[in-house]
């Protein structure tokens, strides 16, 4: 598998706008953003903080509501999207329930969503051991790594089985070395089961190890600055982090995201 | 406890039986009672304070074997503080659920929280010792059982840590993990019973072992004024009135309230230790 992205759209962003607050205090967050994301594509969103893509992530998750535009999220809009429990959403903190197991804690969706009981145990047994958590299933959330929550985070939001995976700076907390092993360990899962990918960082090594593509924002207002293709070949592996090729596409990265900087200066 | 095992030894080699945490806390224990009488009999001395200001240590431990018609001063200490205890449990039980439900609303409703919020607050500032008589007797006037008055006053005590401190736990819940609920789409109903009410046993655990030991402040207020007949508020009243003559049944009667509020406390703080056990030791 080279390059598991279709050519069928799922997300549509059109002329987005996002204005927090009013009068003196008003902030335009989000200005006049365009990206479609295509099925089974992973697409990274790099900026620095405060451009807006923590935001973007949260109105194609209806967890906020644009001010202008349109977005559609599997055809629907991100409000119908989310009743139909369209995606599954990872925070940069683990969010797990801390009064539940971590078996307690994956099943929490499946719960929520009254998925037929007959299935819970086996589910969340597959979703554990596919982030290699087979020994941990009756841990409380203290007993785990940071690391360790964020696996539990991700089999959570994988086990009612969304076919997009929204993340938000989900890695943004561990340690470099973890996160370079997370980094592997999602990508795996991606190729697994073919789930989109929407993954928002500031970290751009991250972003162009992982991604098809990385959408690089500028900040106040919030806008896309450039969409960076990455033609890395998959399965990407730690060799992958050596190669020539890796250290250009960083680069190209770095250089847009200054370009922009020194434009807003 | 597996844990004390595998250290208890090392300890002992590094410092000591006396660096044992075990050994620590029953020598600390043990001085807290000695600096206590040393204090007390001090103070008696130095003061040169009558028995009917404050008695000896041992004219007080004297005053619960004292023989009484109904037998010793300790059985019939025992068998009122076992009915201002029921009392108290009732009390407790009352307000705790009254306290809940009222959060409950609170959290639910705001503007029945900004309309109703000032009229719970202003309830506790009222002197309990003033309304408690009119409680009594009215009640008694309309023929309810000479407990349940006084549960009432306990239960007047109970529920306001309770609403206070669940409707602190309830919106102590993080943004996202509020958020996290919203992207399941889940009902209201859900997020109240899946995070919401788990998010708040630990904060109403702290309410309780507050109302555990105000609800039996209550119930013996309740049992003070005239016309009870039962329960360690009637042997304090009695005690203070015959003090001069008897000057360690009042001190008896004190503690016996003391031990029965702190009897009350432990077993609220063992059924915390028990149904609270995610929580990081």
């Amino acid at each position: 598998m080279t390059n598991p992205a279709s050519s069928t759209p799922i997300i549509e962003i059109q002329g987005v706008h996002k204005v927090f607050g009013s009068g003196p205090d008003r902030v335009v967050a989000l200005q006049d953003v365009n990206l479609t994301v295509h099925a089974g594509e992973f697409v990274s969103i790099v900026g620095p903080s405060g451009c807006g893509k923590s935001t973007l992530l949260r109105l194609i998750s209806d967890l906020l509501q644009a001010t202008q535009g349109e977005i559609r999220v599997n055809g629907k809009t991100p409000h119908q999207a989310r009743l139909d429990r369209d995606y599954g959403f990872v925070f940069q903190a683990p969010t797990l329930y801390e009064w539940r197991t971590v078996h307690r804690n994956v099943r929490l969706p499946l719960e929520v969503m009254q998925v037929d009981r007959s299935q819970w145990r086996e589910r969340v047994t597959k979703m554990l051991s596919m982030v290699g958590l087979d020994d941990f299933h009756n841990h409380y959330p203290w007993q785990l790594s940071g690391g360790m929550q964020q696996r539990v985070s991700i089999a959570r939001a994988l086990v009612f089985e969304p076919p997009m995976l929204l993340m938000d700076e989900p890695f943004g907390a561990l340690d470099e070395f973890t996160r370079e092993n997370m980094n592997l360990e999602l990508l795996r899962i991606w190729e697994q089961t073919g789930k989109t990918i929407v993954f928002v960082t500031h970290s751009i090594p991250e972003a162009v190890f992982l991604s098809n593509r990385v959408v690089v924002m500028s900040p106040r207002p919030g806008r896309i600055a450039s969409i960076v293709p990455i033609d890395l070949p998959y399965p990407r592996t730690f060799e992958t982090r050596e190669s020539e090729r890796y250290f250009e596409l960083m680069t190209e990265v770095r250089e847009t995201l200054k370009e922009e900087f020194t434009k807003a200066v | 406890m597996a844990e004390s095992v595998t250290t208890a030894p090392e300890q002992a080699l590094a410092g000591g039986v006396l660096a044992s945490p075990r050994m620590r806390k029953g020598l600390t224990v043990v001085g807290a009672i000695l600096a206590v009488i040393v204090v007390w009999e001090g103070a008696i001395a130095l003061l040169d304070l009558p028995e009917y200001k404050l008695p000896h240590i041992l004219t007080i431990l004297q005053a619960f074997v004292e023989p009484t018609p109904k037998g010793p001063v300790y059985q019939l200490l025992l068998r009122d503080a076992l009915y201002t205890g029921f009392e108290a449990v009732a009390g407790f039980a009352i307000g705790g659920v009254l306290g809940f439900l009222l959060a409950v609303l609170f959290i639910h409703s705001p503007l029945l929280e900004r309309g109703l919020l000032p009229y719970v607050i202003a309830s506790q500032t009222v002197p309990i010792i003033a309304v408690a008589p009119m409680v009594v007797v009215g009640m008694g006037q309309l023929g309810a059982p000479p407990w349940l008055s006084k549960a009432i006053i306990a239960a007047y005590l109970t529920f306001f840590p309770v609403t206070i401190n669940v409707l602190r736990g309830f919106v102590s819940v993080e943004r996202d993990a509020l958020n996290l609920m919203r992207s399941y789409a889940a009902t209201k109903a859900q997020i109240f019973f899946k995070l919401r009410l788990p998010a708040s046993v630990p904060y109403l655990f702290t309410a309780l072992k507050i109302s555990a030991t105000a609800s039996v402040i209550g119930a013996i207020i309740g049992e003070l004024p005239v016309g009870s007949t039962r329960g360690l508020g009637v042997q304090i009243v009695y005690g203070s009135q015959f003090n001069t003559f008897n000057p360690g049944f009042l001190w008896a009667t004190i503690i016996a309230a003391s031990l029965l509020g702190m009897a009350f406390y432990g077993a609220v703080s063992l059924a915390e230790r028990f149904l609270v056990r995610w929580r990081h030791p």
